[in-house]
């Protein structure tokens, strides 16, 4: 029998000598441990309703434009647009993962009704299309564009500068790329919210054909792309690089960096400090429970400290006993993390409207593999960090000193 | 040679902000094989002459040779080592490992020095049998009565086969009977294996049984 497997026999018989402590120790590594499951299950169901949100309420899993096109300013940015689009959709839809490709133009606009004008940038679309996969925009009257052709939809700022309402009529000014003005009516069909006050104030959108024809144009300026999941899109814009070199596929986290990225790294962060103060809460109580195991043994350490056992072993039997209550305690955890998940927790949680949002969301728990392996791991090294102290402690009693502890 | 040579051996520490002296230049020898007493009243050292010999502590003057090698200048891990290969000890309290069987307290430190399972199962229970406790190997100490957990922790000591036994008061925490039972072991072990003996009590009863009796008294050795 090896040094350190006597050592791991004593230790597990040590673990629960003072049941009291064992136990205490152990409740709070289990309730810690499940509550930090429980939580990361959760941030992990609202950051995929968020990033849900983001795809279907406007972006896509990504879209394409022509290189070198975005980022930058353009004198004639219709020069630089996709041509044949229809060409390009047909080559797109034979590539891995793709569901749907929705055309699209931008268009600055002057809308227009009651004597109010108010400078816009909309974009064309394919109601149609669109409807069925962008199922996420945010209404707060109305709805989607769907087959109207005189249809206009708005961003809640920009309907609240001209004061229109749902089925009240818009006038739309726009400039051609030859600098002709064109005009057209239309009918308000919704009113929408993205949560972006900025965006919100001049964004509106009509339907691709309308646009195209105030725009004299057959060109598209993006193909927004709905794919088959997010985990598709890297062998997508692989697949979309290699057969259209010209065209430069971006992923919807890029397109929607200030409001989607900020969003996650803010609920990151968030999430970051509690796991700090959780894993706290466990730090102190194994520093306790280990603290008191020192306390109540210091005769005995002194003992097998006379008979030879070295500091280090007498330190490995402390951290080894730590260990084993983390790991018992993390699983417990684990375990009541899971049974929350597929019991009470089983339906999500109603959450009211998120910033930006005008809907609540039920964000479901989670659960995946890798957290829970992470917190059961970061169970171990926490109580393995929170015995450091009392062992360094027990390490360095005085022998003579230890014996005579009563 | 002889087993322990110590010269000018003093220790002093602070108490209450006032140093004591709780030896004073002792001088000692013991021979291998020696069933010794220290004896004298409390406070007189020979706990603190027990642990310096024993090497789980050090003097503050003096020297102490064990089996010929100047111990204090052994680096703690090698007294460590020493003190698990070549001593022995035994306490007033027992001190035993109460979540281990008796068996088990026995054979913990025949385990730690790499002794295969069965060889050292085999070893505890031995030494149980020649301290007249082996039907009680499985029983945890704190099912047994205090003379007997003696016993079993005068089997610790000795399974290892040291060259020295050390036990301090070993019979303090037992009534005369039993105290004197295990002196009686302790001498038995002594005649029958050669082991070094040292131990230490005030009970003239007990100290009748040892063949050299060395009195201490204010941290000196009465000659």
């Amino acid at each position: 029998m090896s040094r350190a497997a006597v050592v791991l026999k004593l230790s597990l018989r040590n673990l629960f000598r003072n049941r009291r402590h064992s136990l205490y120790a152990l409740a709070t590594i289990t309730i810690a441990s499940m509550g930090l499951l429980v939580f990361m299950g959760f941030n992990r169901g609202t950051m995929d309703e968020y990033r849900e949100n983001t795809i279907r309420a406007r972006w896509g899993h990504g879209q394409l434009y022509m290189r070198g096109y975005r980022g930058k300013a353009h004198e004639r940015p219709w020069e630089n647009w996709i041509e044949s689009p229809q060409e390009t959709i047909e080559k797109l839809r034979a590539l891995p993962g793709v569901r749907e490709l929705f055309p699209r133009v931008t268009i600055p606009a002057m809308v227009a009704a009651g004597g109010k004008a108010v400078a816009g940038q909309g974009e064309g679309i394919d109601g149609v299309a669109e409807a069925r996969f962008f199922t996420r925009m945010n209404y707060v009257e109305g709805g989607d564009l769907n087959d109207q052709p005189f249809a206009i939809v708005l961003g809640i700022g920009l309907a609240q500068g001209l004061g229109v309402h749902v089925n009240d009529e818009v006038e739309l000014v726009a400039r051609a790329g030859n600098t002709a003005l064109h005009s057209a009516k239309l009918t308000v069909g919704g009113i929408f919210q993205t949560g972006v006050q900025d965006f919100d104030s001049y964004a509106f959108r009509i339907p691709l054909k309308l646009a195209q024809q105030l725009l004299e144009t057959e060109r598209v300026e993006t193909i927004s792309v709905a794919l088959s999941g997010v985990r598709a899109w890297p062998e997508f814009a692989g697949a979309a690089n290699t057969l259209l070199p010209d065209l430069e596929a971006v992923p919807f986290d890029e397109l929607d960096k200030v409001y989607y990225r900020h969003a996650v790294d803010w609920l990151d962060a968030q999430f970051a400090f509690i796991e700090d103060i959780v894993l706290l809460m466990v730090f102190f109580g194994i520093f306790n429970a280990i603290s008191m195991t020192v306390m109540e043994r210091t005769a005995e350490i002194g003992t097998l400290r006379a008979h030879g056992d070295s500091r280090m072993e007498i330190a490995l039997g402390q951290v080894i006993e730590a260990a084993g209550l983390a790991l018992l305690g993390g699983s417990l955890g684990i375990l009541g993390g899971w049974l929350l998940s597929i019991g009470p927790l089983s339906h999500g949680i109603q959450m009211p409207p998120a910033p930006g949002l005008t809907r609540g969301l039920r964000i479901t728990i989670e659960l995946a593999r890798d957290e829970a392996l992470r917190v059961l791991g970061l169970a171990v090294v926490t109580s393995a960090a929170g015995s450091v102290l009392p062992v360094w402690r027990a390490m360095h009693i005085p022998i003579v000193e230890a014996l005579r502890h009563v | 040679m002889a087993l322990y040579e110590a010269r000018g051996l003093s220790y002093r520490y602070r108490l209450n902000g006032h140093h004591v002296d709780a030896l004073r230049g002792v001088d000692l020898e013991i021979k291998n094989g020696e069933f010794v007493a220290i004896a004298g009243p409390s406070g007189s050292g020979k706990t603190t002459l027990l642990n310096l010999i024993g090497l789980l502590d050090l003097p503050s003057g003096g020297s102490i040779h064990f089996e010929g090698k100047d111990v204090l200048n052994l680096a703690e891990r090698e007294r460590s080592l020493l003190r698990r290969e070549r001593i022995g000890f035994i306490f007033q309290t027992f001190n035993l490992i109460p979540v281990l069987s008796a068996c088990e307290n026995v054979e913990y430190f025949l385990l730690k020095r790499k002794i295969r399972r069965a060889e050292a199962r085999r070893r505890a229970l031995e030494a149980l049998e020649k301290v007249g406790i082996a039907s009680q190997a499985d029983q945890r100490p704190n099912e047994m009565s205090g003379g007997q957990r003696q016993r079993v922790a005068i089997a610790r000591a000795l399974v290892r086969e040291p060259a020295v036994v050390l036990a301090d008061e070993p019979t303090a925490a037992l009534d005369q009977t039993t105290g004197l039972a295990v002196v009686n072991v302790m001498k038995h072990l002594n005649r029958e294996r050669g082991i070094t003996f040292i131990f230490s009590s005030h009970d003239p009863k007990i100290l009748t049984a040892a063949d050299r009796v060395i009195q201490l008294v204010d941290g000196r050795i009465l000659q």
